[in-house]
């Protein structure tokens, strides 16, 4: 009785009489496959028509929406594997030493030389506006020189450890980069602004921006894509904690001030400004 | 069903309706109307007709003889029948009476010809009586008369005419006791057999008076134990009524025949009522003859005729209790018009048993206490509303209110159409299931962001879908339903591969194309176009990469990009939306195009309009950023699915017109499910 259950089963996979594989004909798969094939190219070509179509409707170098980037966002570097938490013993070379080289690889396109080569000397405090005529695209445009230099004792060029070895250590705070943005009405740049969170006010210290008081100026802007500006160099700020608190954690936030960028939610942490834990243990 | 008339007991028997390929009926108060009038009489050797008018307009028959005395006394002593009270108006005809049919139309007939029943019931009072039961076939009551200067008892007895015939030893004729001989038994056979040809159910009355020296005044008749004779008894005649048909039967037997469905008659009465009634109803046809009628014609012994040129056959009670199981299979098989009579309540069994074994779904129909075991047994049990017995209604899974056996047939097309849109609500629901799972397996094959979330997902399977689904419950039936055989539950499933082939290999792989273009114009839109997609998974979900950069340059937090992330699955979500409109509208019908069938299923608009409003109450709502992470979509991505779900429609349209032009062909073996 089993071995003709087993027979059964056997046989409704493979059936060697009516040559039936799964209950099919090698013709009748031929066919369905075919069908399926058939249909599914037809699919594929729909989808690749109407994706065609709507990349036609799009433009070359400004998204469609950008109502989602109206507060800019904040980083900072150096970036550690933590999240936002920059934590080194003075003492020990190899515990800070990881931020110096990130901050090096991340300032050298703004050495002196490679931006004079890139970019043009910009007018400041006013926007670079390089408008279209109508049709005639006026592309590829021009980004302004972002020195390193203007980072003075930030830039690592005086200081080759950005003061993390003397406890003084510099944080570079980036705007993340939104196609045709003005900040800053009025001629009045945006800038940054860094405080401590509530309980640790006492432990901050003295902080020193570079450029001087922590403004991005406004000749870098508006950004025009990356098709656009190729090699737009996207302006820095640098702070530098003159005498914080060591051996404990100070919690920081870095906002920016512009007139006319709106606060970011509330629960967009980096929707203009960002937060991070500095600890400088000495011991 | 309930408006129609069917009280349906437990709701799966509707189901199991749907499939029947056999019903079993009782004929008397199911197929005719159980309104038995007297049509003939036969006595001294002759047929009388009695005058069924109204009126007592028509011709009377002679009723000087007194053999009609003495055929009107046993017809109305032996009887349990009663007029209701307060009736006297009433024309006799149209009074109500307390008493099954047969006792109904004798106490009525007599009323008619010889005046007062009840001053005949007074004048003759009733001391013993056997009341009738369907082993004997007959019934018997002991009164007393003041007949002539006789004291005696009189023992009236009715019943099935060849039982009260073989009790009987005399035979009155003109009033005379006569002992019976071969021509008179020859004689009562020739009018039996003309008087049931004719479809008329016919009753023997046959009587003895008690010698007063064995049964004195005062004797006690004991009916348990029977201390009386009886046998020997003087046959007095015969009378016949006719029960005929309900009206709405042969057109429910003729639908039911091109429903595939097979019509068997099983009743305790004589074959050859059975017959004529069988052919009046169709379920035997015209021009389909038993073996005895082949005989007839051909004028050769029944036993020289080929049993397979006979599709009809009608087998007597006593024939069937010598069958054996084999034989039984082969009558059920080889016959497709078959008539069971003179069955006992043990033989209704074994014939539904019988057909079951053949792998047939059998209803039966009954309304009688010795129908009750066949109900039980079979798969689904009709009983009469109205004139059925308490036990026989217990018995049933569907109750017919009406008397009505055309509300089978609306029962059974209750029953497929309920099993036609299960099916389509299955299709209909499982088509969604590609475009809600194909969005995670792209999430995790080429490391795109997440097109669609779970809780959108739950807003499609618990929310949009919910009404559309249901509503296809109350489609109307496509016209084809009862012209179609009955489903075969072995192959015939509600699941079949062609269902899974179009909702998931076809249909759904649509939907699932139009969910994604959603996704893409939305991504696009906003800076990430598809080729910068791919693989960017890792970084995407990254919460401490807060300028990640889109393919115009500019850079994104977390936030910032799951907004966007978000906004993609509500428009995924809104698209799946879309094209499902396309498939409630298509699964719709299975055959016929939607023009044909129209769009006058008013749920199904509704649910068409609820979850379109739904679906933007979760997008636009205020709170619903918050609550269930659903964003405002942009008026232009709402059309994003249009064109796919125009595409279903088309497609869907095209495949079913090609079913309707090539049937049997591989697009109707492929895709007709």
């Amino acid at each position: 009785m089993s071995k003709d259950g087993d027979n059964g089963w056997k046989e409704s996979v493979w059936n060697p009489r009516t040559r039936e594989f799964l209950g099919r004909t090698a013709s009748s798969w031929g066919l369905i496959l075919l069908f399926y094939l058939v249909f599914y190219i037809f699919l594929a070509g729909m989808f690749c028509l109407t994706m065609y179509v709507m990349l036609q409707t799009l433009d070359d170098h400004k998204p469609k929406w950008q109502d989602r980037l109206s507060t800019p966002g904040m980083v900072i570097r150096p970036k550690a594997d933590e999240y936002y938490e920059i934590t080194y013993n003075t003492q020990k070379t190899e515990s800070w030493d990881m931020y110096a080289q990130t901050l090096d690889k991340f300032l050298s396109p703004y050495n002196n030389t490679a931006q004079v080569e890139k970019n043009n000397e910009c007018k400041p405090d006013e926007y670079f506006k390089q408008e279209d005529s109508g049709d005639v695209k006026n592309n590829p445009k021009r980004s302004c020189q972002f020195n390193r230099t203007i980072l003075d004792e930030c830039s690592g060029i005086t200081d080759r450890y950005y003061g993390y070895q003397g406890g003084q250590p510099c944080i570079i705070i980036k705007l993340n980069r939104v196609i045709g943005m003005l900040p800053g009405k009025d001629g009045q740049a945006p800038f940054v602004t860094c405080g401590a969170k509530k309980e640790d006010t006492e432990k901050i210290g003295e902080l020193q921006y570079f450029p001087p008081n922590g403004t991005f100026n406004l000749m870098y802007y508006p950004y025009y894509g990356k098709k656009a500006q190729v090699n737009y160099s996207q302006p820095l700020v640098a702070v530098k904690f003159l005498n914080i608190t060591t051996n404990e954690d100070v919690n920081i936030e870095c906002r920016i001030n512009a007139n006319n960028i709106p606060t970011g939610s509330e629960r967009d942490k980096w929707a203009g400004r960002v937060s991070f834990k500095l600890r400088i243990n000495t011991i | 069903m309930a408006r129609k008339n069917c009280l349906v007991k437990n709701l799966e028997a509707v189901e199991t309706l749907g499939s029947t390929s056999t019903i079993c009926s009782d004929k008397t108060g199911t197929l005719t109307q159980n309104r038995m009038t007297v049509a003939h009489m036969w006595f001294d050797n002759t047929i009388h007709e009695a005058d069924t008018t109204e009126d007592q307009s028509g011709s009377s028959f002679d009723k000087s003889s007194a053999t009609w005395v003495s055929l009107a006394r046993i017809a109305a002593l032996c009887n349990r029948a009663v007029f209701k009270a307060a009736q006297d108006t009433l024309p006799i005809l149209k009074r109500g009476v307390a008493g099954d049919a047969s006792e109904s139309a004798l106490l009525k007939c007599i009323e008619l010809s010889c005046g007062s029943v009840k001053a005949m019931r007074e004048k003759n009072k009733k001391v013993a009586e056997i009341p009738f039961n369907s082993t004997n076939k007959y019934q018997l009551s002991i009164h007393e008369t003041e007949e002539g200067n006789e004291n005696s008892y009189l023992l009236v007895m009715k019943g099935a005419p060849e039982r009260i015939l073989d009790r009987s030893s005399h035979i009155m004729v003109q009033g005379k006791e006569q002992p019976m001989d071969e021509e008179m038994k020859e004689a009562f056979q020739n009018a039996y057999q003309e008087l049931g040809g004719l479809g008329e159910r016919v009753l023997g009355f046959c009587h003895v008076f008690l010698p007063e020296d064995k049964y004195p005044k005062g004797f006690a008749f004991d009916t348990d134990e029977v201390n009386f004779e009886t046998d020997n008894l003087c046959f007095v005649g015969l009378m016949s009524m006719i029960d005929p048909p309900r009206a709405a039967v042969p057109d429910a037997v003729g639908k039911c025949r091109s429903a595939g469905i097979k019509v068997i008659m099983v009743t305790g009465d004589h074959p050859i009522t059975a017959k004529a009634i069988a052919k009046g109803v169709g379920i035997i046809s015209e021009g389909n003859e038993t073996v005895e009628d082949i005989a007839a014609r051909l004028n050769i012994p029944v036993s020289q005729v080929n049993p397979r040129d006979a599709k009809a056959c009608v087998i007597h009670g006593t024939d069937l209790k010598d069958l054996s199981q084999d034989q039984m299979d082969d009558i059920l098989r080889n016959h497709t018009e078959i008539v069971f009579a003179r069955t006992s309540p043990q033989q209704k069994l074994i014939i539904v048993e019988g057909c079951q074994r053949l792998g047939a779904i059998v209803a039966v129909t009954g309304d009688g206490v010795n129908d009750s075991p066949a109900l039980k047994k079979a798969d689904i049990g009709v009983a009469m509303g109205i004139s059925g017995s308490d036990v026989s209604k217990q018995a049933a899974d569907m109750i017919l209110l009406d008397d009505n056996f055309a509300s089978i047939v609306t029962g059974v097309e209750e029953g497929r159409l309920i099993f036609d849109n299960l099916k389509k609500s299955i299709a209909y629901t499982l088509t969604s299931n590609i475009p809600e799972i194909t969005p995670f397996l792209f999430f995790i094959l080429f490391n795109i962001p997440l097109p669609l979330g779970t809780i959108t997902i739950l807003c499609i399977d618990l929310g949009t879908d919910m009404v559309p689904a249901i509503s296809l419950a109350y489609e109307a039936a496509e016209s084809d339903i009862m012209k179609r055989q009955p489903r075969n539950p072995l192959r015939d499933k509600l699941v079949n591969e062609r269902l899974i082939s179009i909702a998931y290999g076809q249909i759904g792989m649509i939907q699932a194309l139009g969910g994604f273009f959603a996704y893409f114009v939305v991504l696009a839109e906003n800076g990430f176009r598809p080729y910068d997609l791919v693989g960017i998974r890792l970084n995407w979900d990254d919460r401490s990469n807060n300028d990640l950069e889109d393919s115009y340059g500019q850079q994104w937090t977390y936030e910032q990009r799951k907004i966007v992330e978000f906004t993609c699955h509500t428009a995924f979500f809104v698209s799946i939306v879309v094209v499902q409109w396309a498939d409630v509208i298509i699964c719709k019908t299975r055959r016929n195009s939607v023009f044909q069938q129209g769009m006058r299923n008013k749920i199904l608009i509704f649910g068409l309009f609820e979850e379109t409003a739904l679906a933007a109450l979760l997008s636009y709502c205020p709170g619903m950023d918050v609550a269930l992470r659903m964003y405002p979509l942009k008026p232009s991505w709402w059309f994003c699915a249009f064109p796919y779900s125009f595409l279903i429609f088309v497609y869907d349209e095209i495949r079913k017109l090609i079913l309707r032009r090539n049937p049997g062909g591989w697009v109707e073996r492929e895709t007709y499910y």
